[in-house]
């Protein structure tokens, strides 16, 4: 009886390994890309714990702990608690905005019924999606900077707003100066999953409402929007999972001095005491407010994965 | 019988024409006016940047009001900006990043797609999730640097290529597009004694050419616009990208202009005006290519989205 469930398993274990031998090229293929993530993201993820100790040229592992001061300084810290507010209500002003407006245009668009000038007005709309931050700051600070064609208008129209020109220096209004060109460069990009979603929907129905006299509106709010509402739930839920992500790139290639107070965001501000402060901030608590926001980023992203898949839907991210 | 289909067709018909050729009303005219409007809004910035390049600066600045049409037009700027050498050494880096990038990145993800396709393979299960892992976690950006420095990459070209292998994103949308593909074909080349490399290479690929020219787009896009590990990294200027060659003349155009042509009083080439001429010509590519790429720029997103 031993003997034979003994053997029952050397068989087992046997073929185990034809079966891992069966798929040794599959394993050679796997392998760069685990090679790749082990190298990029695991490796950085073992240097977190210099978020609990004192950072010292000798290497990660010789740093000595420090008993969670980071995390006890972080409070303190001036810059830090605005940057997280800041942070927190950008997102949620783009939310607040940026989010409807591609399902508004889209809908827009969806009621165009000339297919070939649609075609161009899409090409333009998702163009500036693939362009870098970089490169549209430049363009935008010369828009709407001092000597920009926004400010020349606004002198003809009303000389005083022009001569206290401050539309990249003062903190309000540079909120919306964020959120209204990121709304610009990716509208566009977003429209193409509701217009994918839209196009899913069965023609039969809106057939049928013809026949049943409806109009254009009444087409649009009961047939068009209820066959994308769950399109839209998704794509809301995962765009609130996003929200320690206040756009670095955007902000940092926008931002100065004067609008730190206002503009300053989580990663611009882990960017700035890392390698711009001159004050000496140890890296230990870099680490510290970089592992602080991805957990919460984290913790958000998995829970609006979970919450996407209680609807039903597979999401990965 | 017949008789109603008759009717189901005139029914139909009348559909149709409601549907297609309808008269053109006032809500058409304000939907494409907003359409209109909205194109022209995604436009003017570019256009208000190659007007700024090409309108002599002492003009420019004097100038009142809106301006739409150029009153003089000097290429200044251009010469000016073809003269410098770092746009000149950026483009060099750029497209040699983006070349052997996006031939890393397409080959890796393309591998590993295929992989993890074999869902009965042995710790796929584990892989897939230490994949997967990474897009919800990562070790923030002081251990991160702290790991390229270790590696020996500062400096190097390559670190702009090797730290961004995969997409995790891009990587599931190809893998999933494979597992679509009826498994009957590979078990069928399996038996005419296909190995693994074949079936990817032989069958797989040529059935998914055009998701692999969107994916292989969006990549390339990502490594062109690259600028964020270069500024970490790479601290010899002629090693800059043109992303970063194109920060410094935004940043700081004065430096720029001391740096190339000392002595030289340019009073129509200054600031604005070569700012603007870098801009275009960097994104020249783009703008040349786009519109005739677009249609594989378009279905990467609802590749992955809409499912049957």
């Amino acid at each position: 009886m031993t003997a034979q469930s003994l053997a029952g398993l050397r068989r087992a274990r046997r073929n185990i390994w034809r079966e891992i031998y069966n798929y040794r090229w599959i394993y050679l293929m796997i392998l760069p890309t685990l090679v790749f993530i082990f190298l990029f993201k695991y490796m950085p993820m073992y240097g977190i714990q210099l978020a609990f100790k004192n950072y010292k040229l000798a290497g990660i592992a010789a740093s000595p702990w420090n008993d969670f001061a980071h995390f006890k300084y972080m409070m303190d810290e001036p810059e830090f608690l605005p940057a997280l507010r800041n942070t927190v209500l950008i997102s949620f002003m783009r939310i607040l905005v940026g989010f409807p407006f591609p399902i508004f245009l889209a809908l827009l668009i969806n009621e165009c019924y000339t297919p070939r000038y649609r075609r161009v007005l899409q090409t333009i709309y998702t163009f500036p999606h693939f362009l870098s931050w970089v490169l549209l700051a430049g363009i935008m600070l010369n828009l709407l900077g001092s000597t920009g064609m926004v400010r020349k208008v606004a002198m003809v129209l009303n000389p005083e707003a022009g001569q206290n020109w401050n539309f990249l220096y003062d903190g309000n209004i540079y909120r919306w100066v964020l959120v209204l060109s990121d709304m610009w460069k990716e509208a566009g990009w977003g429209t193409i999953i509701y217009l994918a979603a839209v196009s899913g929907i069965d023609q039969s129905l809106y057939e049928a409402a013809v026949i049943d006299g409806c109009n254009r509106w009444q087409k649009i709010v009961n047939i068009t929007l209820p066959g994308i509402v769950s399109m839209i739930s998704i794509q809301f839920v995962l765009r609130v999972g996003y929200i320690m992500e206040g756009g670095f790139d955007q902000v940092f290639n926008t931002y100065t001095p004067p609008v730190y107070e206002k503009g300053d965001i989580i990663d611009t501000y882990i960017y700035r005491i890392s390698f711009v402060r001159t004050s000496g901030v140890d890296l230990g608590f870099s680490t510290a407010v970089g592992l602080f926001k991805n957990v919460i980023n984290f913790v958000m992203m998995l829970s609006a994965n979970l919450f996407v898949r209680s609807l039903g839907q597979e999401a990965v991210l | 019988m017949a008789q109603t289909a008759i009717n189901n067709k005139a029914l139909t018909d009348k559909v149709a024409r409601k549907n297609r050729i309808r008269h053109f009303g006032v809500v058409d005219f304000f939907i494409l006016l907003f359409l209109s409007l909205w194109g022209l809004l995604i436009l003017y910035p570019f256009y208000n940047a190659v007007l700024v390049s090409i309108v002599p600066n002492t003009i420019y600045q004097r100038s009142q009001g809106f301006m739409l049409i150029p009153p003089a037009i000097t290429w200044d700027s251009y010469a000016f900006t073809f003269k410098n050498s770092l746009i000149f050494t950026g483009y060099r880096t750029t497209v040699i990043v983006t070349v052997l990038g996006t031939a890393y990145n397409m080959a890796m993800t393309v591998l590993c797609g295929y992989a993890l396709t074999k869902t009965g393979m042995p710790g796929i299960k584990v892989m897939r999730f230490a994949l997967i892992f990474t897009m919800w976690f990562s070790g923030g950006l002081i251990p991160y640097y702290l790991q390229i420095k270790d590696l020996h990459l500062t400096d190097s070209l390559l670190v702009m290529v090797l730290p961004m292998g995969v997409n995790l994103m891009y990587l599931l949308i190809i893998s999933d597009n494979f597992r679509s593909i009826p498994p009957s074909l590979e078990e069928s080349a399996k038996i005419d004694g296909a190995n693994d490399w074949t079936i990817l290479l032989r069958i797989l690929l040529p059935l998914c050419l055009p998701l692999l020219a969107t994916f292989t787009l969006y990549y390339a896009v990502e490594r062109w616009n690259e600028w964020y590990h270069a500024m970490l990294f790479i601290k010899t200027s002629s090693k800059w990208p043109l992303q970063n060659v194109l920060r410094t003349i935004i940043n700081d155009v004065n430096m720029l202009a001391t740096m190339n042509v000392p002595g030289q009083a340019r009073p129509d080439v200054q600031g604005d005006s070569i700012k603007m001429s870098s801009i275009i010509v960097s994104m020249l590519p783009m703008m040349c290519l786009y519109p005739f790429l677009q249609r594989y720029f378009l279905s990467g997103l609802t590749l992955g989205a809409v499912k049957e």
